[in-house]
């Protein structure tokens, strides 16, 4: 029966253009600032929890946060290896262009390009492995790089101290890994001003499959005691979060941001259903009087505010998830990134969110709507 | 048996202090193919009356039974269900849905009840064709002169054959020429398609044309006689009655 009615539904948020289209803006805006802090969030989120960040150890030099100030020997990593419980170890050189949070940050990570091979799940879509591991300046760049510096295999790429030629371009599975440009370790060992060499910045362990990270974290850290530079290890989540720690102050803040987004669209949408039935309270009379039903008028009204809302949320997700999806962006601190990037979660949330505010919004006016006396309304002018 | 049955109907409203008694212990029986017009000084409750017998306004006491249903005890939810198949609705107004094509305004109460898409549209042409309005059927009410706004609003009306169709002074807000083609429309219907109209109208011109007129005043009807025989005018008719 509502589909019959949807004529007159869609008639009547069309009859105020300009009202309709600027609530529809304000919610399109809104929305789309709710899905940008909500990928920000799942990039913490995703960066903190996932198995990569579980399961992996990092070690660092003690209170060292920044990666130019962590210097390790890398012949930690033949220690490290003996340690019960550690499948692998890949020595890390770390340089990035700044260590303070940045939109545009850009980081290197130099490693033993077979054992980069084996421990990331990097997948080349130009460009070749051989070139790389072949070349001793080659560099793998990661596509939200690419996407942001506009390189492409081939082209030659300076930063810094730091010239590179670009060998391929890299998807992973892990977003904040396309933020990243890798290089051979010896490269940027060597590189000028940099001065490390037999020093990486940090060492990634690989746990078997039954080992408790937090015991060879400790075992780690134990080992290395009597060593010239003591390390921390911690988990790579929990690295990341604490290297992050800046950020995720200023992340679970903006969390609020999104919640103030939510509020803004059901006053928004309210506001201008509130003003749609109050035009009309003679017409809904009238659509009594005709037959209609009181709660068949509370559904029209909700079934208005609903189309202008998911209208709003519809174009502003899709708005967020494509600059999402095509910009790029990320945003890190001391060499550890986090990815802005689209997923159908985020999506669906908000879709999910402005359906949910629509209905809300139109509770009000639509019982107002429906339970004027017929009569009185009749009256108006 | 009467089409409506009204018995001991009062209704009262309060404006401040006072209170105001339109309607006190009316009874009036209607039957199938009645056409009654109801007339009365302002404030004696006639609108009141026809919106007791529509359903859209609840008497302090009495009822009200149409085709053998009490109105004056359905639910609101209800009641809506009974308007929609049993009764029309004409307003002075007109009201018409202003996004909604003549087409669609007619059609408007039909899309309530369980008929199929054709039966809709067969219904919707033969409406606005009693009208003489089947050239206007895509028109805006905007793009429609008030007597032609008056029009879809009896098509609209009449077209899901009720039971009884109301009209709160249908030409009120019309000239004189259109308010005469309203109102022979009105009498064509009632005698063409055996309509049960009730009418309220300030206009004795118009009240003459109905079969019954009857007068409300100080809360009781009186009924007039059926046609002037004595070739008084509907005015000095009406003031006859109201002299009784």
């Amino acid at each position: 029966m509502m589909f019959r009615l949807s004529s007159y539904v869609i008639k009547g948020i069309w009859r105020h253009r300009a009202r309709t289209m600027l609530t529809v803006s304000g919610a399109a805006v809104a929305m789309f600032v709710f899905c940008f802090v909500g990928s920000v969030q799942e990039g913490l989120e995703r960066l903190t929890s996932d198995e990569d960040a579980q399961r992996t150890l990092i070690v660092f030099q003690e209170n060292r946060f920044c990666p130019t100030s962590s210097r390790l020997p890398e012949d930690y990593a033949r220690r490290i290896a003996e340690i019960p419980g550690v499948k692998d170890v890949m020595p890390v050189q770390v340089w990035t262009n700044n260590c303070r949070a940045s939109l545009d940050i850009v980081v290197f990570n130099g490693a033993p390009p077979k054992q980069l091979q084996t421990a990331r799940k990097l997948e080349l879509t130009s460009g070749n492995w051989g070139e790389f591991e072949s070349r001793r300046d080659a560099a793998i760049v990661g596509e939200n790089v690419a996407t942001r510096r506009n390189l492409k295999k081939g082209d030659q790429f300076s930063i810094g101290d730091l010239d590179v030629q670009v060998a391929g371009v890299f998807t992973s599975p892990v977003p904040a890994e396309e933020n990243l440009i890798y290089t051979g370790l010896e490269f940027l060992q060597y590189t000028r001003g940099l001065d490390s060499a037999g020093l990486v910045t940090q060492h990634e362990v690989h746990l078997t499959e039954n080992a408790d990270p937090d015991e060879v974290a400790s075992a780690i850290d134990e080992a290395l005691r009597a060593g010239p530079v003591a390390t921390t290890t911690r988990r790579k989540g929990a690295f990341q979060t604490s290297t992050l720690s800046d950020l995720v102050d200023l992340i679970g803040f903006a969390h609020y941001l999104g919640y103030a987004c939510v509020g803004l669209v059901l006053a928004l949408v309210a506001t201008t259903t509130v003003m749609a039935v109050q035009d009309r309270i003679k017409e809904h009379a009238v659509l009594q009087t005709l037959g209609v039903r009181p709660a068949r008028v509370f559904r029209i009204v909700i079934a208005e505010s609903l189309l202008l809302c998911f209208a709003g949320g519809i174009l502003g997700t899709a708005v967020a998830l494509a600059i999402l999806n095509w910009g790029g962006l990320a945003i890190g601190a001391e060499g550890v990134t986090i990815a802005f990037r689209p997923s159908i979660q985020l999506a669906a949330v908000g879709l999910l969110v402005s359906a949910s505010v629509g209905i809300l919004a139109g509770i009000i006016p639509a019982v107002q709507a429906a339970r004027t006396p017929i009569v009185t309304a009749l009256r108006q002018p | 048996m009467a089409l409506v049955e009204i018995r001991n109907l009062s209704k009262s409203f309060s404006k401040g202090d006072e209170v105001i008694s339109p309607l006190v212990d009316v009874d009036l029986d209607i039957h199938q193919g009645d056409f009654v017009s109801l007339m009365g000084p302002s404030g004696t409750g006639k609108s009141t009356l026809l919106n007791l017998i529509s359903g859209i306004d609840q008497p302090e006491q009495g009822t009200i039974v149409v085709d053998g249903v009490e109105v004056t005890k359905l639910s609101r939810s209800k009641l809506a269900d009974w308007r929609a198949a049993n009764l029309g609705y004409i307003f002075q107004t007109h009201n018409l849905i202003p996004v909604l094509t003549a087409y669609e305004n007619v059609e408007l109460p039909i899309l309530l009840l369980p008929l199929t898409a054709g039966e809709r549209r067969r219904r919707v042409e033969i409406a606005l064709e009693a009208v003489g309005l089947s050239d206007r059927a895509d028109h805006y009410p905007w793009q429609m002169s008030g007597g032609q706004e008056q029009r879809v609003g009896i098509a609209r009306a009449i077209v899901a054959h009720p039971k009884v169709v109301v009209a709160d002074e249908p030409t009120g807000s019309l000239d004189t020429k259109t308010s005469d083609q309203i109102q022979v429309l009105l009498k064509r219907l009632n005698q063409e398609l055996d309509i049960t109209l009730v009418m309220v109208t300030h206009d004795s011109e118009a009240a003459a044309i109905a079969s019954r007129q009857m007068i409300l005043d100080n809360g009781k009807i009186i009924e007039s006689i059926a046609e002037h025989a004595n070739g008084a005018s509907s005015e000095q008719h009406a003031q006859m009655v109201r002299g009784k």
